[in-house]
């Protein structure tokens, strides 16, 4: 057999264990306890035929039997019986008669002796001498229903102790899944990005307690660690974009100056540079801002087709300038839990994308179903392209921060719209995808609906 | 304009108060709370910039400490960060508006100027009702209906709140960045130029019976309707 691995086939085992030993005990113990009545019956029926044939002479056949009558007269000895026989086998006298004979020493009687009144009985066949038996015969029977009584005991006994060990596996079991789940439930809200969620610690102690304390202590150590990046990411904010403001507001300066009238284009284009810059470092803490998860408190139930219809309608001039058309497709109303900005932001990204990384005469089409999934409801935006799409090699890159695939490395973009559509989806617990138009790109956000 | 700037960074303080300098407002650079709040007793500023991130007492504190004693001078809160919670907190505590750092100092102007304006307006207002009528156009944004003289104009509802943001501050530019925040009511800024794509149907719309072009384009600012 081999090792058994899970928690519930260990426990399988146990309990498979623990019956058969407890079985065992039980039979054990009601075999000595039945062994020790039939010593018990046999001392009492060799004390009787001691107390018949050492009175009498051997081979006194009269003496015997009076003897056995005078036995049999006494108060207790209701249930014994005797019988004497000749060599041959005939029976000479006694108060019962056995229907068949009885080798020598002690055996066990039965239902099919036949002897009235006696179900199960021993009985002792001794030499009486002269080539005389006598047999001792005693009940066993009131015995035998005490053994029912006995057998009872033994259920009540053994089945309670079953019962309490059964329970206590079970609550040990529910114990056990209780502070694993716990353990699940606050991973969990930590990878939803509550950084706060802790593991309550049972104050009497005990492992559990101990490993809770010490899973406690690796998030405080994780969120420390992210806080320190997180103040990095606020440093470079500040550190960084304060010089670049002051690197834009000199070259703002110098472009009014008189004697910089004919570097003026040279000029803009540096303070392009500057603002293409400062655009990136906002994205940066935009997706920052997105992925603490602060906003899910401001999450407020929303009409997904709504928005999308909305945003559609004031970009369809917006890609008419570019020579795009923008074909608003069937916008179902959903109902979602979610941050209005954010979904705008990530669906005018989409937009742009598609403006940005197609030539013009390519329709755009947008969409938003609602979609039943294994998993549940969800909602569904989607952002269509007929242009030339991305390879399904670099799709991955696509997703990836400042990933900018190579032939749009010229245009402008600091590669970080996708990843902050990306982290929105993730903040409403959804998915972003990018999928094979044929031709084109189709950009699939899915946001599960709560409840629904 | 007479400014007040609070700002501990000296090479972005001197910059951003030379730039400003450049468009005729007098500037008073403070580095610290303390100083701004000795500066603001001393001096009547038209309005105050104040840094989010000061080393002591930072900019909602002062904020705070400003609004209890009574001074109403509007405040633009500058910050290095922009998230929108902090930018909440910086309006909870007082601040009539929020910029993210680097503001080019037209954009940080053209606010000022729309702070100071509006300030000067509560009294006097224009029109009745929520009626606004700047010269010979007239918005009504709770009945969403606007005309040019007696001409009724077909906006869809964006086009409408644009009007009326525009007419409301008549005289006084708004950069694009206003009207995203305003009228779209957007925490970010989308790249593409859905303002001006935006304004260009608005004037068509207004213009359609060969009247002037009431709105005029401040290159490389923003907008503003003529009064």
């Amino acid at each position: 057999m081999p090792a058994p691995r899970s928690l519930r086939s260990l426990t399988l085992a146990f309990l498979l264990v623990f019956f058969l030993a407890v079985a065992l005990t039980g039979f054990a113990t009601y075999r000595a306890t039945q062994r020790a009545i039939v010593e018990l019956v046999d001392e009492r029926i060799d004390a009787l035929s001691d107390a018949v044939l050492s009175q009498t002479r051997p081979g006194d056949v009269a003496a015997i039997i009076g003897r056995i009558n005078v036995i049999t007269d006494e108060r207790d000895t209701g249930n014994v019986g005797f019988m004497l026989t000749d060599a041959g086998g005939h029976w000479l006298g006694g108060n019962v008669r056995l229907a068949r004979p009885l080798a020598l020493g002690y055996s066990t009687l039965g239902r099919r002796d036949r002897i009235t009144g006696l179900s199960a009985g021993r009985a002792l066949v001794r030499d009486a001498g002269g080539g005389l038996t006598l047999t001792t015969i005693a009940e066993t029977e009131p015995i035998d229903r005490e053994n029912k009584a006995r057998r009872r005991l033994y259920m009540l006994g053994f089945g309670s102790i079953v019962l309490i060990v059964l329970a206590g596996t079970a609550l040990f079991g529910a114990l056990v899944s209780r502070r694993i789940g716990e353990v699940r439930e606050t991973a969990r809200a930590i990878i939803d990005g509550d950084m706060q969620r802790r593991i309550t610690v049972d104050p009497a102690g005990g492992a559990f307690a101990e490993q809770a304390a010490t899973f406690n202590h690796m998030l405080d150590r994780i969120a420390e660690l992210m806080r320190q990046i997180s103040n990095v990411s606020n440093d470079i904010a500040h550190d960084m974009r304060t010089p670049l403001a002051r690197l834009r507001g000199r070259l703002a300066l110098i472009a009014a100056r008189p004697d910089a009238a004919g570097l003026a284009d040279e000029i803009g284009e540096a303070m392009d540079q500057c603002d293409a810059l400062l655009a990136m470092f906002a994205a940066t803490l935009r997706i920052a801002e997105v992925e603490g998860g602060d906003r899910r408190a401001g999450f407020a139930s929303l009409d997904l087709g709504a928005l999308v219809g909305e945003i559609g309608e004031m970009m369809t001039a917006v890609a008419a300038e570019s020579g795009h058309e923008l074909v608003l497709g069937r916008c179902a109303p959903v109902r979602i839990e979610g941050d209005r900005q954010l979904l705008s932001q990530a669906l005018i990204n989409l937009i742009e994308n598609a403006l940005r990384y197609t030539p013009p005469g390519v329709t755009i089409t947008l969409a938003v179903t609602r979609a039943e999934t294994g998993a549940g409801a969800a909602a569904e935006i989607m952002v269509r392209d007929n242009g030339p799409g991305i390879a399904p090699g670099d799709r991955a890159l696509a997703l990836r921060r400042f990933g900018r695939l190579e032939p749009s490395r010229h245009n402008a973009g600091h590669g970080l719209g996708l990843p902050l559509v990306d982290a929105v989806a993730r903040l409403h617990r959804g998915t972003l995808s990018l999928e094979d138009a044929a031709p084109g790109l189709r950009v699939t956000i899915r946001l599960p609906i709560a409840g629904g | 304009m007479n400014l007040l700037l609070v700002e501990d960074d000296d090479g972005y303080a001197a910059t951003l108060a030379e730039e400003l300098r450049a468009l005729d407002h007098a500037v008073t650079v403070a580095p610290d709370g303390m100083t701004a709040l000795q500066a603001i007793d001393r001096e009547p500023f038209d309005a105050a910039i104040l840094d989010r991130m000061l080393p002591h007492m930072d900019g909602t504190a002062i904020l705070r400490r400003l609004r209890e004693s009574g001074k109403t001078l509007p405040v633009v809160m500058l910050s290095a960060l922009g998230r929108s919670a902090e930018k909440v907190e910086g309006l909870e505590a007082g601040a009539d508006d929020y910029v993210v750092k680097p503001t080019p100092a037209a954009e940080l102007e053209a606010r000022l100027k729309a702070l100071v304006r509006g300030r000067q307006w509560t009294s006097t207002g224009g029109g009745t009702g929520d009626t606004i009528c700047v010269g010979d156009i007239t918005v009504s944004p709770t009945r969403f209906r606007a005309w040019r003289g007696e001409r009724p104009l077909d906006l869809v509802k964006l086009e409408l709140q644009l009007l009326a943001e525009l007419a409301r501050n008549a005289g006084t530019v708004l950069t694009r960045a206003m009207l995203i925040e305003r009228v779209w009511g957007y925490d970010f800024e989308p790249t593409t130029n859905i303002v001006d794509v935006q304004i260009r149907a608005l004037r068509r719309k207004l213009m359609a019976d060969g009247e002037d072009d009431p709105i005029v384009t401040v290159r490389g600012v923003g907008y503003m309707l003529r009064d």
